[in-house]
């Protein structure tokens, strides 16, 4: 309050991670343990074209949604914050949504092993974007009735996909999960910068 | 007090939902700027002396310039607002266009791989204090 600094006008720099995974998998649950603040909801309008059906004489009928997503933040320092995503419900609406989609640093994508394939769609978006993410095994009240590798190959889940399994309401498995994402965009990163020979 | 919208409350019906916030952006649906994202942080610029601040400011602007003397991104001025994110570009668009507030644009992203390794560790030293 009442800062006289007038070069502190441009804010800090906001970096975005997107919670992924179908209905009821714990995403809003994770970004509230994480996030410094109250999970924050808000909403937006997205148009679809509605295609395939039938022919409809080249018209393209364009239906308007609200959709809404939850949102907490991560303050790293004063110039770096971090913004957690929870991707919203409706999966065929937020694949559309570019700017939510854009600019993310990478998702993760949770999973509920009772209900596996309610995930399916989140991971073959993130592959097909060429997204980087991790998939995070949510275990309600810590017991897991799947190994690790019985969930991989259920998932059809690539070998360079970190995978771990937790209780998401625990901040810190949701922690654990971030951590391994930007422990596999370093990994990327010096990749990039030392290409194979 | 009179305010822009008066004269348009005719019959004093519930607008519909999608509707009523575009009243508010004087029926625009689409911000001029198309280089605001979700998180793209917002601040305020503190008037200088002298300088008469906020006389084409709608109510819904002013809210956006006290919000954002602490930067906020735009997901939260949305959030805040309670309203949709499209909608809040407009208004932000507005205010960058008077010069009452200054963005900054979020980092790239990741897919190129191409990430500041730098950024990424401060990142990674932030959650691990979690």
């Amino acid at each position: 309050m009442g800062s006289r600094n007038s070069d502190a006008t441009t804010g800090p720099l906001a970096v975005k991670i997107l919670v992924a995974g179908g209905f009821g998998v714990g995403k809003t649950t994770m970004v509230g343990a994480v996030s410094e603040v109250a999970p924050l909801r808000t909403e937006e309008y997205l148009t679809e074209a509605s295609v395939g059906v039938d022919d409809t004489g080249g018209l393209a009928e364009k239906t308007t949604t609200t959709v809404a997503l939850d949102f907490g933040r991560i303050t790293v320092n004063p110039e770096l914050v971090v913004y957690l995503f929870g991707t919203p419900g409706q999966e065929r609406f937020w694949f559309m949504w570019n700017d939510l989609v854009n600019g993310a640093l990478g998702a993760v994508v949770l999973v509920d092993t009772r209900r596996l394939d309610v995930s399916f769609a989140s991971i073959d978006f993130f592959e097909s974007r060429g997204i980087p993410f991790v998939v995070g095994v949510n275990c309600f009240h810590g017991r897991c009735d799947r190994t690790e590798q019985e969930v991989r190959d259920a998932l059809d889940l690539d070998p360079g996909v970190p995978l771990l399994m937790g209780d998401v309401r625990r901040s810190e498995a949701g922690r654990d999960l971030l951590v391994a994402l930007i422990d596999l965009l370093m990994a990327r990163s010096v990749a990039v910068r030392e290409p194979a020979g | 007090m009179n305010h822009w919208t008066d004269s348009l409350e005719s019959d004093g019906e519930e607008e519909d939902s999608l509707v009523r916030p575009y009243t508010i952006t004087r029926g625009r649906t689409a911000p001029q700027r198309d280089d605001l994202t979700l998180i793209t942080v917002v601040t305020t610029v503190e008037p200088e002396e002298g300088r008469p601040a906020g006389r084409r400011l709608e109510p819904e602007h002013r809210a956006i310039v006290e919000q954002c003397r602490e930067p906020a991104a735009v997901a939260e001025i949305a959030a805040e607002l309670d309203l949709p994110v499209s909608v809040t570009k407009i208004l932000i668009g507005d205010l960058v266009e008077f010069g009452a507030v200054t963005t900054r644009p979020p980092l790239a992203d990741g897919r190129s791989g191409g990430l500041n390794v730098e950024i990424l560790q401060a990142v990674r030293d932030g959650l691990q204090k979690l």
